[in-house]
């Protein structure tokens, strides 16, 4: 057989780059997995305990690394606010199909049972695996499951809009509070004893920080999927 | 005076704006400019204090995030801070005559553009970069597709796409260098990062140089730059070119400086910096769409400043700080010109300068082109001198034949516009610019021609930021490293 | 028999390669689709791809969760909190960028009926 004709070189060509590629790299990062270096974590891990914070995860993401989350909040603030610039429109279109009877019923069984479930995975995030975003998430997914199943169903703008603005303008006040007392922005002004680790009321802000986190991010994902399902469909 | 302010106004007054929007029409424009006013005011005093600080968020370093305040991003803040100012006052006056739709999200994407910019060049914490570089970037992605046009839209893909990729590779970098050296603070990082393997600390290069290189606008990856400054409208291209790309620039080349302080990678940069200059302003050459040619413009002026700074030499960095300035200046000028003319007709085509019956915008235009050319007496001429004298100090004769080659393929196409703009042919009747708007394109003008009869007045705190930004030992002694 | 399965180094080198497998999987669909949407799906796996790596690498399975409660009070084998917290701010980052990338793209089509990513070229040179 002619080789040339019957093999396509360019093909072979990039895929034989494109292998050397992948095992350049593999052998770059599995010559170098150190396993016993002592990273930033540790100490993280060992500060925790002033906190009075059980879960060592939500007092890095809340106060040690505060301020990541403050700005990953506006990313999300601002994904928002574009995407209702983008596809909000006078004319709404609701879905076309009307969903079967069980779907009815049965979401509006599961709704509350999620949305107790969303916050309560919010409020307990500083004592268990969860947290502000978990929470958030759960409640938009319960949301969905309404918006999908009902053709009218629609969380009013305004009230998504004042949930957004008291949580986004308590967080950076909150922030500015610890500035004017304790001298760091962010820095932890209420009381958190060690002795109160385990117990709801423990950790100072933290907590509180997490459930306007939890809050917002619920409302915002909330108004990211009616968007994405109620726009108007003039294609 | 905290300067955590310059990131937690800007937030606050965009999570407050349904709360403001009740105070009147203007309730939000006006808060907006008040605002902005009093962070350059802030800024101002900031600079004034001469020594260099570490401000301290939630947990001292190198534990946790601290922003450090030295003569060198003080100075990038001020320009910032400045030019949104000015952005303002030219859009207070502009927008009674073409109203952007649903007004208030416009100035909460300029106020957040403002807030990432002066982050990125505060912080000093990696990931904290990293989420500063996403909100630069998404404000930048929406303010680009605003309008709302086929051609708007398109553009906010085409710079939404590659910014996504650069911030995959960007993270691939993050995660490498934690599990390697284990910690997440730009100080403790330089100091352990000569003592990593070879292999590794050539990956982790080359993945951070793809990442920053998209937004940077180095070749091959600038291939987004142009299109995204046609399609947008005139008004953003100025926020895009004078003040995200030199974020961009100075933290990548704090983050050179600091991860590889002897110089190992610099030549090669140095040679993809001209030869970008080279491409953009050969292609430039052909372009008949006004913003289309000033987006080459940029391109080959971006590459100048990121040859300069490659050179990691006091006299370089001088010089580069130096276009910076003049850069961002003289095409706030051009762009914004741009905005005023666009208002009467409707497509930017080079054809249409012919046309401009404005004495006041031919001299402010030909004072901005003149800058950028680099003719003596403007500001653009001490920055192209310098980076031309630290190129022949060290010996980079090459390097130097091909930055003078691309001034002169860019003084030509600058000289055609020349000639349009005072050719005698027929005109449209008088443009007609507000009061308020000459005053802002007055004082951007007046401060280039000062620059260019007394560059002294600042070069000793521009050498001195040199001097910072090259010294990694003091800033890991500041912030306490390892 | 499976013994050796447990052990550090064959854990990570088997999450190294299937992450690294991942990633290029996502970069080939980067490079070689044309329609809009598929293009979005291949930079969420490439994002997913990264996390998996910077999980697993920095994950001991000797350790325990890093929550601290009545009967675990020695910090010294807990797993490190940080990556979890860097790839919570992560994770969302990358979503929100992605859902606005599909709004531009539901309103490019809405207007012009285009998704197919060589076609668009509204801006001639």
């Amino acid at each position: 057989m002619n080789l040339k004709r019957d093999l396509p070189t360019s093909t072979l060509s990039g895929f034989a780059l494109s292998g050397l590629l992948i095992l350049t790299l593999l052998n770059i990062l599995l010559q170098n997995m150190p396993d016993n270096i002592q990273t930033a974590g540790n100490e993280l891990l060992k500060l925790n305990a002033n906190e009075g914070v059980a879960n060592a995860v939500t007092t890095v993401v809340v106060y040690f690394r505060g301020f990541d989350t403050l700005g990953e909040i506006a990313v999300l603030f601002i994904a928002s606010l574009g995407l209702g610039l983008m596809l909000h429109s006078n004319t709404r279109c609701d879905i076309k199909a009307e969903s079967n009877f069980m779907l009815q019923t049965a979401s509006k069984l599961l709704f509350p049972i999620i949305l107790l479930f969303g916050i309560y995975v919010m409020i307990y995030g500083h004592l268990s695996p969860g947290g502000g975003f978990q929470g958030g998430v759960i409640i938009a997914s319960g949301v969905l499951l309404l918006l999908i199943s009902h053709k009218e169903f629609e969380v009013p703008h305004s009230v998504i809009v004042a949930l957004e603005t008291f949580a986004g303008v308590s967080y950076v006040l909150i922030g500015l509070i610890g500035l004017l007392v304790l001298d760091t922005f962010l820095g932890n002004f209420l009381p958190h004893d060690i002795s109160q680790m385990g117990m709801l009321i423990s950790g100072g802000i933290i907590p509180i920080i997490y459930i306007i986190v939890g809050i917002k991010v619920g409302s915002e994902m909330s108004m990211i999927v009616q968007n994405l399902i109620k726009r108007s469909d003039d294609v | 005076m905290s300067s955590i302010l310059f990131i937690a106004l800007p937030l606050l007054f965009g999570f407050a704006t349904p709360i403001l929007s009740k105070f009147g029409k203007n309730g939000v424009a006006y808060t907006s400019m008040l605002m902005q006013m009093f962070l350059l005011y802030l800024a101002i005093d900031l600079v004034s204090t001469t020594s260099s600080y570490v401000e301290i968020i939630s947990i001292a370093p190198p534990l946790g995030i601290s922003f450090v305040l030295n003569s060198a991003s003080l100075f990038f803040v001020t320009i910032f801070t400045f030019l949104i100012t000015l952005f303002s006052l030219y859009y207070l006056t502009h927008r009674k005559t073409d109203a952007y739709e649903n007004e208030t999200k416009f100035f909460i994407l300029l106020n957040m553009l403002l807030a990432s910019s002066i982050g990125l060049v505060l912080s000093s914490d990696i990931f904290n970069i990293y989420v500063f570089f996403e909100i630069a970037g998404i404000s930048a992605y929406i303010l680009s597709a605003y309008k709302k046009t086929p051609s708007a839209l398109e553009a906010g893909l085409k710079y939404l796409l590659t910014g996504a990729v650069a911030s995959v590779f960007l993270v691939f970098a993050i995660a490498l260098i934690y599990i390697n050296v284990g910690s997440l603070n730009l100080a403790v990082i330089s100091q352990s990062f000569e003592a990593l393997p070879y292999n590794i600390k050539v990956l982790i290069s080359i993945l951070l140089l793809i990442g920053f290189g998209f937004k940077v606008e180095i070749f091959p990856l600038n291939f987004w730059v142009t299109d995204v400054y046609q399609g947008s409208s005139a008004l953003v291209n100025a926020l895009f070119s004078g003040i995200i790309v030199k974020a961009y620039l100075f933290v990548f080349f704090h983050i050179l400086y600091l991860f590889l302080p002897s110089g190992e990678f610099s030549v090669f940069l140095v040679y993809l910096g001209a030869v970008s200059m080279l491409v953009a302003e050969i292609v430039g050459l052909k372009q008949t769409n006004l913003k289309r040619l000033f987006a080459y413009s940029s391109l080959g002026q971006v590459a100048l400043i990121f040859t300069a700074f490659a050179m990691q030499n006091k006299e370089g960095i001088q010089a580069a700080l130096f276009i910076v300035l003049a850069h961002s200046i003289a095409k706030f000028i051009i762009f914004l010109a741009l905005t005023s003319i666009q208002g009467e007709h409707k497509s930017i085509h080079i054809e249409t300068l012919k046309e401009l019956n404005s004495p006041f915008l031919r001299a402010i235009m030909l004072i901005a082109m003149f800058s950028l050319l680099g003719i003596p007496l403007f500001a653009g001429f001490v920055g192209k001198f310098l980076a031309l004298k630290s190129f022949a100090v060290e010996g980079m004769f090459v390097i130097l034949m091909i930055i003078v080659i691309s001034s002169l393929i860019e003084s030509v196409y600058y000289f055609k516009l020349s000639g349009y703009m005072f050719s005698k042919g027929k005109k449209r009747e008088v443009l007609n610019i507000g009061s308020t708007q000459k005053i802002v394109f007055v004082l951007l003008a007046f401060l280039l021609i000062f620059i260019g009869i007394a560059p002294f007045m600042i070069s000793n705190f521009l050498g001195d930021s040199a001097n910072i930004l090259l010294d990694a030992k003091s800033y890991s002694d500041m912030l306490g490293g390892v | 028999m499976f013994e050796f399965l447990n052990q550090q180094e064959v854990i990570k080198t088997i999450v190294t390669i299937g992450s690294m497998v991942l990633f290029f999987v996502g970069l080939f669909g980067l490079l070689t689709r044309k329609h809009i949407i598929k293009i979005f799906i291949s930079i969420a796996i490439m994002e997913s791809s990264i996390f998996l790596l910077f999980i697993g690498l920095t994950f001991n399975t000797d350790f325990i969760a890093p929550i601290l409660d009545n009967t675990h009070v020695n910090v010294s084998n807990m797993n490190d909190p940080v990556p979890h917290a860097m790839l919570l701010t992560a994770i969302v980052i990358g979503m929100a960028v992605l859902a606005l990338g599909v709004s531009f793209a539901i309103e490019y089509f809405k207007l012009t009926g285009k998704t197919d990513i060589n076609e668009m070229n509204e801006m001639k040179h």
